[in-house]
């Protein structure tokens, strides 16, 4: 496989500007903010060991817990680093800039986090589940050796890609798809059916972070700040790629990701064909401000089943950015999961959502 | 068309609670929770339970999985026979 993605994603790191919180802040002047390059696939409190030192002699007496907040929000630590800054900076700020605190914890929103050991635990544990997904069991992370398990973890703490390859082959996970060339043709035609586009069967571990925007916005840098969890699905299902002639896109995974909210278009075409095609002429060629009669010539014409496969619009997809990318949805899926993964095998993806609102809800 | 009402988030899920090693055994060893809610939500009920802090809390055991996981999604992912398995520990049983 060709590593250069990998590579990319490994050294991959966020700039960030860190404030000691004010309510914690007992010297004059305040310590100036820390500046930090963090690993994309690192976690926050492994900063911990040079925010500690840096900031230690401004706080009051006390026991300390690290826990970091982006505008009020309390950051979850078992959330790579990467990924938070992909989710929550619509339009990407650089440097990040995040508030630091050692008092507070606050219990009620995060888990507990005690140092590196619960970062650790929570790793090996993602691993051994996505390791389940892949092959239904995860004996093989389960046997790995202490020595390894070890060096694994240093691997990750240290960026050391050719050492983590070196450990997580032996965990015999294996690639998805497997294609001739790792990278997509860009330039060739996607549409075009080639015999080393096909894939052969797998399921590959999602973690699916998504907000739901209902406030509407053209520009990134306008989207509303997300502050609170509730705003955000974290949805655990594993994308099953089928074999056969035709690519499987991103696109194609999203949107099995999402059952909810993307009805299986071949279902709806084929039950409302006759009403719907007929409506589409009719919306088209009138002004807009019949929309209502239309409605109503649909209510009494047909039952409330096709009424309600016609009333439903697809939600739009405003982004999908994984790993600090916002590939194009035509990109083959298995490209993305064996190129784009975090080293717990998980690929993690952050979708934006806008949800029509409807009026007439289903009755 | 509310996500709240599609067939997927009004399921409930049946756990099944085994001990591990030196865990008191539970009374009640099976319940239903809805789908929609946090796997937080079973790792609290076995502390309420159990009257413990510190808990180990695995499915098949095999593995944790993070607090914030759907229920549904863990049911789906790795529930057979129509339940999930979740195993518990007073000390750490898996690594």
């Amino acid at each position: 496989m060709d590593m250069e993605a990998q590579r990319f994603l490994w050294e991959g790191a966020i700039p960030l500007q860190i404030h000691l919180h004010e309510s914690e802040v007992t010297t004059l002047p305040s310590p100036p903010p820390a500046l930090i390059l963090a690993p994309r696939i690192g976690y926050l409190p492994l900063l911990a060991s040079h925010l500690k030192p840096y900031f230690s002699s401004a706080l009051p007496p006390g026991v300390d817990t690290i826990w970091f907040e982006y505008k009020g929000l309390p950051l979850k630590w078992f959330i790579p680093t990467g990924v938070l800054f992909d989710l929550l900076c619509a339009e990407p700020e650089r440097p990040w800039n995040l508030t630091v605190h050692f008092r507070g914890y606050p219990g009620n929103i995060l888990i507990p986090c005690e140092g590196e050991d619960s970062i650790k635990w929570s790793f090996i544990n993602s691993l051994k589940e996505a390791a389940y997904i892949i092959n239904g069991n995860c004996k093989n992370v389960m046997n790995m050796s202490q020595p390894d398990q070890v060096e694994l973890w240093r691997s990750v703490l240290n960026g050391n890609l050719e050492a983590y390859q070196r450990v997580s082959s032996k965990l015999k996970l294996g690639a998805v798809g497997e294609m001739n060339s790792s990278s997509p043709r860009s330039g060739s035609n996607m549409g075009e059916i080639d015999v080393s586009g096909q894939v052969k069967p797998g399921r590959v571990p999602v973690r699916l972070y998504v907000w739901n925007v209902n406030e509407d916005f053209d520009e990134l840098e306008d989207a509303p700040p997300i502050d609170s969890w509730d705003k955000l699905s974290y949805i655990n299902r594993p994308v099953e790629i089928q074999g056969g002639g035709s690519y499987f896109t991103l696109h194609d995974a999203v949107k099995s990701l999402l059952p909810d909210y993307f009805v299986d278009k071949s279902l709806i075409n084929a039950e409302a064909l006759t009403v719907g095609g007929d409506d589409e002429q009719r919306v088209s060629s009138e002004d807009a401000s019949d929309d209502t009669r239309v409605e109503e010539e649909v209510e009494t014409s047909c039952d409330d089943h096709i009424k309600a496969c016609y009333e439903y619009e697809e939600p739009e997809i405003k982004l999908v950015r994984i790993q600090g990318i916002e590939p194009k949805l035509e990109i083959p899926f298995s490209w993305v999961a064996n190129n784009l993964m975090h080293p717990e095998h998980f690929l993690h993806i952050c979708v934006y959502l806008k949800v029509p609102q409807v009026n007439n809800s289903m009755s | 068309m509310s996500t709240t009402e599609s067939p997927t988030a009004a399921k409930k899920v049946v756990i099944h609670l085994r001990a591990t090693g030196d865990a008191p055994i539970l009374k009640q060893a099976k319940f239903k929770i809805p789908g929609t809610d946090k796997f937080a939500k079973v790792i609290e009920f076995l502390r309420r339970q159990l009257h413990r802090d510190t808990l180990f809390v695995y499915v098949n055991s095999a593995f944790s999985p993070n607090p914030d996981e759907l229920v549904i999604d863990l049911y789906n992912n790795f529930g057979f026979d129509g339940k999930l398995v979740v195993n518990y520990a007073c000390s750490m049983a898996w690594g």
